[in-house]
């Protein structure tokens, strides 16, 4: 009974010890060893489960036209989606393009390239922070890539990848506590920060008091940002707080482009495509 | 070939709660599995058993998240060790403590993840109707996984 006790005693310890170092180090090589070593046991379930599941509760008995005719369907739509990013994208380009070329003669034109992916898992103690895709390394699915959602027909931004695993990713969404977005009116004119709340709601940080900024505007991703490119639709303002007497800026409510709640499918664009 | 049961067992919890949270999950709620699963192996196993499995489904739900690396897996094995120690003063194998262990547990581990996130991380990872639901409905799960824990036990000799 007292060895068992000992036992038990050293396994806390060590098991406590080997927590602290993870948590206090995260960085460290032991942290990114026991990471990647943990990370096959997510296989089962986000890789094989997922894909397995995904087609075994897709294929309708018996019927392998059908099989087609859905995959088909499912390609045709992806395909919608994928020609309406490129429109959203040209429109971005469009205008920076007669920006230039008014200014210095060049024109470019840079569409987006990527991979569609499904959502195969979502946290509910982190609801609001993270979900993971079916696609990896093994698609060109590279760390900070940017995630486009779909909602009404339109394409938004719902975060950027967080990490890479060969075969499925964990993208951050803008909701999460962690994320922030420079971002800017349609009309421009001011820069400001799309923070996360780790809510359905994100907060627009230092918007100049003189702005005119007004609950319904539709903001975008501001070029100025190095992890997103100009032009995303990022959501639209809810509420305006009056500014307090302290602070010489203004902050917002904003309504994301995309309800994660529904996030079934994203586009995920390539950074060295962009 | 214990051991094997012991990673197959922790694997299909891990599958299991995938599919329970991307096919059942109701308003972004759903039983957490894998504390049940880690409660169930603290209240079976033997202590250095259970200890480490406390210690690995907190590492593989850590994972799953994009906050702290290693809290889950320190407020499981905490927990774990917890329950070694009361067990010896309860009989933690009848339904009605199962049903009061499982929430009272919960909160415990969800406040001691919220302490450790805010005072290392300054994030406040738990939202309001996790904290009201989550401990509910792992008490409803509980003497489930309870039970299948006990099969494979009986039955694999597992744990």
């Amino acid at each position: 009974m007292n060895k068992e006790k000992d036992m038990a005693n050293y396994a806390v310890i060590f098991f406590v010890v080997l927590s602290l170092l993870l948590l206090l180090f995260p960085s460290s090589r032991i942290a990114h060893s026991a990471r990647i070593v943990v990370s096959y046991s997510l296989y089962p379930s986000i890789h094989y489960g997922s894909d397995y599941e995904y087609y075994v509760r897709n294929v309708p008995e018996n019927f392998l036209a059908l099989l087609r005719t859905d995959h088909e369907n499912r390609a045709l739509k992806d395909k919608i989606k994928e020609l309406e990013i490129y429109r959203q994208s040209a429109a971005a380009v469009f205008e920076e393009n007669t920006r230039l070329s008014s200014e210095l003669e060049l024109s470019a034109r840079l569409p987006w390239q990527g991979v569609w992916a499904r959502v195969t898992n979502k946290e509910p103690s982190d609801w609001y922070g993270s979900f993971f895709i079916d696609k990896g390394a093994r698609q060109g699915v590279g760390q900070n890539d940017m995630v486009l959602g779909f909602a009404n027909g339109r394409a938004g931004l719902a975060g950027r990848i967080f990490e890479v695993y060969p075969d499925f990713s964990k993208a951050l969404l803008v909701t999460n506590g962690v994320s922030s977005v420079i971002c800017s009116p349609a009309s421009g004119g001011f820069e400001a920060l799309a923070e996360g709340k780790g809510t359905w709601l994100l907060k627009m940080n230092y918007v100049p008091e003189d702005s005119s900024l007004a609950a319904g505007a539709e903001l975008f991703t501001s070029g100025g940002g190095f992890l997103f490119p100009g032009g995303v639709y990022l959501g639209r303002v809810t509420k305006v707080y009056p500014k307090e007497s302290f602070m010489n800026f203004v902050t917002a409510d904003i309504a994301p482009a995309v309800n994660v709640n529904n996030l079934r499918e994203v586009f995920v664009v390539k950074r060295n495509k962009i | 070939m214990r051991y094997i049961g012991d990673v197959l067992l922790y694997l299909l919890t891990g599958v299991f709660y995938w599919w329970w949270t991307a096919h059942l999950s109701v308003f972004g709620t759903a039983p957490n599995f894998i504390f049940l699963a880690a409660l169930s192996a603290a209240v079976m196993a033997r202590p250095v058993k259970a200890v480490a499995y406390g210690f690995f489904l907190g590492l593989y739900l850590d994972l799953l998240g994009t906050n702290m690396f290693g809290a889950y897996a320190l407020s499981y094995t905490l927990m774990a060790y917890c329950v070694y120690v009361m067990k010896r003063h309860f009989d933690m194998s009848a339904t009605f403590s199962q049903l009061v262990t499982a929430p009272v547990m919960s909160v415990a581990c969800m406040l001691f993840y919220q302490v450790l996130s805010l005072s290392m991380a300054k994030i406040n990872p738990l939202s309001l109707k996790n904290f009201l639901v989550e401990p509910f409905l792992n008490a409803v799960a509980a003497p489930v996984v309870f039970y299948v824990f006990s099969r494979l036990k009986w039955k694999f000799e597992i744990l």
